[in-house]
């Protein structure tokens, strides 16, 4: 891709972070599959997770018709190190794996949901207007969808932090502060974000930051809650290829029956 | 004289009882029901719901794994399908057990102190992909033939949701062919796939439909199920049906089955079979089968880590 | 004397199912002082020239309908084949080539009244 204008990598790059975060993201809701806290949630929840499957589908759908690369292999067929989803989203549910002692965190799960989707829902609406058509017409479709995904965890978070159950809140404010510790990964726009602000792909992460800081706010505060948030990138920027362990082992799985064989028809 | 007239009161009312289901009428839930149906309606049914339950497990495990983004999506809407038929069934089965005040938490103490069972093929492990599809293939086909048999049922919230089960299951019958097809249309080791996943499964689906009689496990609940309108065929009638849907469509791909013995009696209509090993029923009750308690164990520490949430959101008692 | 509220009638919405296996349908409202009442008019009111088999009033205060804003997360994008019979109806013509026939929703359901033997 030496050829490569600016613009077309700056398009590139920012579809791979919506691809990639959708993917991941997705995963980890997957991942809860069966172990939700009722039965009526696993099967609400389900429904988020693949709805944020087929988003990242769409994404990857749409590199493939700009000749990036076929869309299953773009999911499957990447190393952590050209994946380009924040850090946050990778992060495991909690200890243990899947199928074996999953000692996952409910509290962590519906704040990384409610804090993604809202972030989500303010990325989609600047890319409503984005200057590169094809994806301002996705993000309108997508958009729909997310009033269910915001909604719901919207009410998961203020239940439990409404509850005035000592262990819920506090766990919900570990949560939080766990969450808020690398979740200016997910505005970060990577090197080339300054290229795509200029270019009218997408607003800057400053101001897609303070947008979700003023649609949070309120929800805080119904919860009684503080709203000085010290939003922060610990972990480094998944955007740039930095990424840890727990993506590593994620794609493993993600990818084992597609690289069994890559040519196959599955 | 009173106890007399208590029990003539009773048989009053069983016959009455009796003479609407044999009239094709629905039992709801707050109608006056024998012991002995509540009790075979609620052990059926929670079964069946918890089966669904425990029978979303080895699937999901296959959920992150699918190789392309379609497979992953259609596996997941048909995992989030098995965790809704379990929903629909155990409030079925809730409602029946209020004159006993037993919820959804006894339940699943039931299920975690082995009380309540789950269905022998989800006590087996699904090793490779070619077993995902196969579960959708004929674990569920099994399933469809066992619930659409049972779509008449005398009781009517149980038709009801049987209804909505199968209607669902028309996808998942499809979604598991479409699995299975790719592969058997695929290169040398996916074929292979599925031809060890036959033979890996044969004998429980075989054992799925329960034994022929009583004398193979000591007990069987077929007869009374069947005297209560609540299904038709017999478990022989079952696992009969489910030759004839499936063996032709598992040979027509180029696959065997793992029973030399197996063929169609022209003469007297029947399939002839080797019988499985019975006792492994017994087994797979005892939950002792090859991943009973790593089941359990998963279904026990999300129930266990998401005590707090149930607890913070209780209703208050005002 | 005892306080009674102003207004005699209560709001009930009023549901029904035609036959036993069917599922419940709503129909409209009407006004009642108790639920009793109101069960009693609601077939007179709605009903009176179909069959029913069940019918069902709840007061209107006990049914908590969606608002505007939630009515937004009903909307659904149109990719789910792949949870619908139409993803997978390419199976018919695979199968025909193995002289089968894909198992489609009239096929399963036929099973309902038990399956005749046969290779
Ligand atoms: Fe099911
Ligand atoms: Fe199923």
């Amino acid at each position: 891709m030496g050829n490569d204008s600016l613009k077309d990598i700056a398009i590139k790059e920012l579809l791979l972070h919506l691809a990639d975060d959708d993917f991941i993201h997705s995963y980890r809701g997957a991942e809860w599959l069966g172990l939700a806290p009722h039965i009526e949630e696993d099967v609400a929840s389900s429904s988020i997770a693949q709805d944020t499957m087929g988003h990242a589908a769409i994404y990857y759908k749409l590199l493939e018709e700009i000749g990036v690369g076929n869309a299953d292999q773009l999911a499957h067929d990447r190393p952590a190190k050209e994946r380009r989803n924040a850090i946050i989203l990778e992060v495991v549910n909690g200890p243990g794996y899947y199928m074996k002692d999953p000692e996952y965190d409910w509290a962590f799960a519906v704040v990384r949901n409610y804090f993604y989707t809202q972030a989500k829902a303010i990325k989609l609406q600047s890319l409503h207007t984005s200057s590169y058509e094809p994806l301002a017409e996705v993000a309108q479709k997508v958009q729909m969808e997310l009033y269910y995904h915001l909604m719901h965890w919207k009410m998961w978070f203020v239940q439990l932090l409404g509850s005035g159950h000592e262990e819920a809140v506090s766990r919900m404010k570990a949560a939080i502060e766990k969450t808020l510790q690398d979740f200016a990964g997910v505005f970060s726009l990577g090197q080339y974000g300054e290229e795509m602000v200029e270019l009218g792909l997408i607003e800057g992460e400053a101001d897609l930051q303070k947008k979700w800081i003023e649609a949070v706010s309120p929800i805080f505060e119904s919860v009684g809650l503080a709203t000085t948030f010290e939003i922060r990138m610990a972990k480094g920027d998944g955007r740039n290829g930095k990424h840890t362990e727990d993506l590593e082992k994620a794609l493993e799985t993600l990818s084992e029956v597609y690289a069994s064989d890559k040519a196959a028809s599955w | 004289m009173n106890v007399l007239l208590n029990d003539m009161a009773e048989q009053e009312k069983l016959n009455q009882f009796i003479a609407r289901i044999e009239a094709g009428e629905k039992i709801e839930a707050d109608d006056w029901m024998p012991e002995d149906y509540r009790g075979t309606l609620i052990k059926l049914i929670s079964m069946h719901g918890i089966s669904e339950i425990m029978g979303a497990l080895p699937e999901k495990e296959w959920v992150p794994k699918a190789p392309t983004l379609n497979r992953k999506l259609g596996i997941m809407a048909k995992v989030q399908d098995e965790m809704g038929h379990g929903q629909l069934l155990l409030r079925v089965a809730e409602d029946l057990l209020k004159p006993y005040n037993k919820k959804r938490d006894d339940l699943m103490q039931d299920l975690f102190k082995g009380d309540l069972k789950f269905h022998n093929v989800f006590h087996m492990e699904a090793k490779t992909w070619g077993d995902a599809g196969l579960i959708g293939w004929l674990v569920d086909g099994a399933a469809i033939i066992s619930q659409t048999n049972m779509l008449g049922a005398s009781y009517g919230p149980y038709a009801r949701a049987l209804l909505r089960i199968c209607a669902e299951e028309v996808f998942h019958a499809q979604h598991g062919e479409a699995i299975i097809m790719a592969l058997a249309e695929g290169t040398e080791e996916q074929r292979k796939l599925v031809q060890d996943s036959i033979n890996y499964w044969w004998e429980s689906l075989l054992l799925f439909f329960g034994p022929p009689s009583k004398k193979e496990v000591g007990s069987s609940k077929q007869d009374v199920t069947i005297k209560y309108r609540i299904r038709t065929s017999t478990n022989e009638e079952l696992r009969q049906a489910f030759f004839s849907k499936y063996v032709k469509r598992i040979l027509s791909l180029g696959y065997t089955i793992p029973d030399e013995t197996l063929r169609f009696d022209k003469e007297s209509e029947t399939w002839i079979y080797q019988q499985p090993d019975w006792g492994k029923l017994k087994v797979y009750a005892r939950n002792e089968g090859p991943l009973s308690q790593e089941r359990l164990s998963l279904r026990r520490i999300s129930y266990e880590n998401n005590k707090w949430v149930r607890e913070a959101l209780a209703p208050k008692v005002i | 004397m005892e306080t009674r509220q102003k207004t005699y009638f209560e709001e009930f919405e009023v549901f029904s199912r035609k036959t036993q296996t069917s599922p419940v349908q709503y129909h409209f409202s009407l006004l009642a002082p108790n639920e009793d009442i109101a069960i009693m008019m609601a077939q007179e009111n709605f009903m009176r020239r179909e069959a029913v088999d069940d019918i069902w009033v709840v007061k209107r205060q006990n049914i908590r309908k969606m608002t505007a804003e939630e009515k937004k997360t009903l909307q659904r994008l149109d990719n789910k084949d792949y949870r619908t019979t139409k993803g997978y109806g390419y199976l018919k013509k695979k199968w025909r080539k193995y002289e089968q026939e894909m198992l489609d929703e009239k096929e399963i359901m036929s099973w309902a009244g038990g399956v005749k033997n046969g290779e």
